[in-house]
């Protein structure tokens, strides 16, 4: 069964953005801010958003107190993280769902966000969007990317048409999204974080990973049993990788196809989630629909 | 030996006054599984395989080691993957797969020396046959990516297995080779020729004192969570883990750490020992990230009862010494120094 979808934002609503991993400084969220308020939207910035220490956007008691603050008031009806970077697996065990159950509302990221989406996912019956966080408006002035949060976030059923790549396996599926980042999916395994994957579409990103270590948490993946439950699998963007010395001598894509083959279920390559600019909005615990043809691909919310 | 019984009474009593807080002696019951075997021990004219399950090697890189091993007196069988290369590794996984299941299965190869490192053994490794080797066990040499050897056979098929340098370690020059490097390939023929293990290791200021018994098992920290969920995956309790790192920024190894932690494997441990860590400088794009590894192992296991070491002669480096993975240990963690002793099971 589908996750429930928190309430569509509507002009007047507060909106919260905080950063519960990397540092940011605040005048990146600006472009972000004021998109919101042009949709009427009132912003809130959390106290983490500008705070550096060291690495992190304030310590983890603060990075907490701040979520948790987003989480817990009830005037606030979605929250956009500000960046990813790394820290929500030291924050994610003292977060408190319990508030958040009975009072849904729509939370924001990916990256190191990830971890934050299979939790949700695994203890609650919440969906959450996979997106682009304030940070991409200052990244990406004029891309038509980072607003794809927008209609996620007003009761848009989304939908997106990408062209077909070679690699794909033509297919169609239907079930529930779950993904995000690969490191951070493999991060989850074993842990309380582990989304559940039966029968669900899969969609994967990574950024600046050496190839045979993509390979390797793919494999991990693979040999902890999600690709025997998957009804598909959306392969998003693989950028900056690296490459050994001596060299891998295949593209991380061709290695994903390789380790696929025995399945069943479509796959398609290069669609636009991850981080690079083509990163769009998906809502993970929807139900999706994938149609994976030739010319085109289709990704649509059921 | 009356020095050492003296200490210890004094220390014992001191814990009945503080309630134990000096004194962390943990020896956890081991779960289910049954004994671990140790394989024979080679005897003089055996034969020892090389085989390159992960990386890509050349017959000219592996001589020195070939060489010396002759010098003890062993004989060496080269595999099929010396000499290949497919990519970053040693050959197809066909190929790899292959060489390595003839190693297992030949009665004539006594040990089973890994080439080298680097990746490819979780590409292979549910595709090996164990069942032969599970009847006629023989020594497996590695570390590194070798390490999902070692989880995998602890876990399964319950056979101790030899954590050390490969060939690719062994110094070109052995005469002149400096006592560091020698003394830990020593090490090797040590562990394959049956003498017990032990070692005495310097004490350091993060230490947590105590003492504990158990099966030895780790390794790459990061092949380790990639094992994680995996039929390969190492289960700890009543263990003593050590583990090693090279090339990851201190980012990673914390969220590494947050993992073990988070899937339990640091809750019951008999023993921790942190061995080398040669960590990557952090991003220049990003601020210092501000725990050191100490730090970063400490905090996650604070209300740990059990002892701790850190810079345990194991590793990316050149003092890595050989461990027998598998095989009861004792690890003794005192205010002055840090002892490792192989318990030996007649």
């Amino acid at each position: 069964m589908a996750k429930k979808q928190p309430e569509a934002l509507q002009a007047g609503d507060k909106v919260a953005i905080v950063c519960p991993a990397g540092q940011m400084d605040e005048k990146r969220i600006q472009n972000c801010v004021q998109q919101l308020q042009t949709l009427s939207l009132e912003v809130i910035v959390g106290n983490t958003v500008g705070q550096k220490e060291n690495y992190f956007s304030g310590s983890d008691t603060e990075r907490l107190d701040d979520l948790q603050k987003a989480l817990d008031d009830k005037t606030i009806k979605a929250i956009i993280c500000g960046r990813g970077g790394y820290g929500i697996s030291r924050i994610i065990d003292q977060l408190d769902l319990h508030y958040f159950k009975k009072h849904p509302k729509w939370i924001v990221g990916y990256s190191d966000i990830t971890l934050l989406h299979t939790h949700i996912n695994r203890h609650t019956s919440i969906a959450t969007i996979h997106g682009p966080m304030a940070g991409a408006f200052d990244s990406y002035p004029d891309s038509e990317y980072p607003s794809t949060i927008f209609p996620a976030l007003m009761d848009t059923s989304l939908k997106y048409k990408i062209e077909s790549h070679e690699l794909n396996r033509i297919g169609t599926a239907e079930g529930e999204l779950i993904g995000g980042n690969l490191c951070l999916l493999a991060h989850s395994i074993g842990s309380t974080s582990e989304p559940e994957t039966k029968g669900k579409i899969l969609f994967i990103e990574e950024v600046g990973e050496y190839i045979y270590s993509a390979d390797r948490m793919f494999l991990q993946l693979k040999r902890a049993g999600w690709l025997d439950r998957i009804a598909g699998l959306v392969v998003g963007t693989f950028s900056d990788m690296k490459d050994t010395t001596t060299p891998f001598e295949m593209d991380i894509y061709s290695a994903i196809k390789k380790h696929v083959k025995d399945y069943k279920f479509p796959v398609v390559f290069d669609f636009p989630v991850g981080h690079t600019e083509r990163n769009v909005a998906l809502k993970i615990g929807a139900k999706y629909k994938l149609s994976v043809k030739s010319p085109s691909v289709v990704l649509k919310e059921k | 030996m009356t020095a050492c019984m003296e200490r210890k009474k004094f220390l014992t009593t001191t814990s009945l006054l503080l309630g134990g807080a000096f004194i962390r002696t943990k020896t956890w019951a081991s779960p289910t599984k049954k004994s671990i075997v140790r394989p024979p021990y080679l005897q003089p004219g055996d034969t020892i395989g090389v085989t390159s399950p992960s990386g890509t090697i050349t017959l000219e890189e592996i001589k020195p080691a070939v060489d010396l091993i002759k010098s003890w007196g062993f004989a060496i069988e080269i595999g099929k993957t010396v000499g290949q290369k497919d990519g970053i590794f040693g050959g197809t996984d066909a190929a790899r797969i292959a060489d390595f299941q003839y190693m297992l299965d030949n009665p004539n190869i006594k040990a089973i020396l890994c080439a080298r490192g680097g990746y490819g053994v979780v590409r292979i490794i549910d595709q090996i046959d164990f069942s032969h080797f599970r009847k006629h066990p023989k020594w497996l040499i590695g570390f590194s990516d070798i390490t999902v050897f070692h989880a995998h056979i602890h876990h399964h098929q319950r056979v101790a297995t030899i954590h050390s340098k490969m060939c690719n370690s062994f110094p070109d020059d052995w005469p002149n080779a400096d006592a560091l490097k020698q003394d830990t390939i020593h090490s090797i023929r040590k562990a394959l020729q049956g003498e017990r293990l032990q070692y005495n290791v310097a004490h350091h200021p993060s230490n947590k004192i105590g003492q504990g018994k158990g099966e030895l098992i780790g390794g790459n920290l990061r092949t380790l969570e990639n094992l994680a969920g995996t039929n390969s995956d190492i289960e700890t309790d009543g263990k003593i883990l050590f583990l090693e790192e090279v090339d990851e920024p201190l980012y990673n190894i914390d969220r590494m750490f947050w993992n073990f932690k988070r899937t339990g494997k640091l809750d019951r441990l008999a023993g921790l020992i942190i061995c080398g860590f040669k960590t990557m400088p952090d991003d220049p794009e990003e601020q210092h990230f501000s725990l050191n590894l100490q730090q970063i192992i400490l905090e996650k296991t604070k209300d740990a009862d059990y002892p701790i070491c850190f810079d345990f002669p194991v590793g990316h480096q050149v003092n890595n010494y050989a461990l027998k993975c598998g095989c009861k240990h004792q690890l003794d963690v005192t205010p002055t120094a840090t002892t490792l002793s192989e318990l030996f099971i007649s």
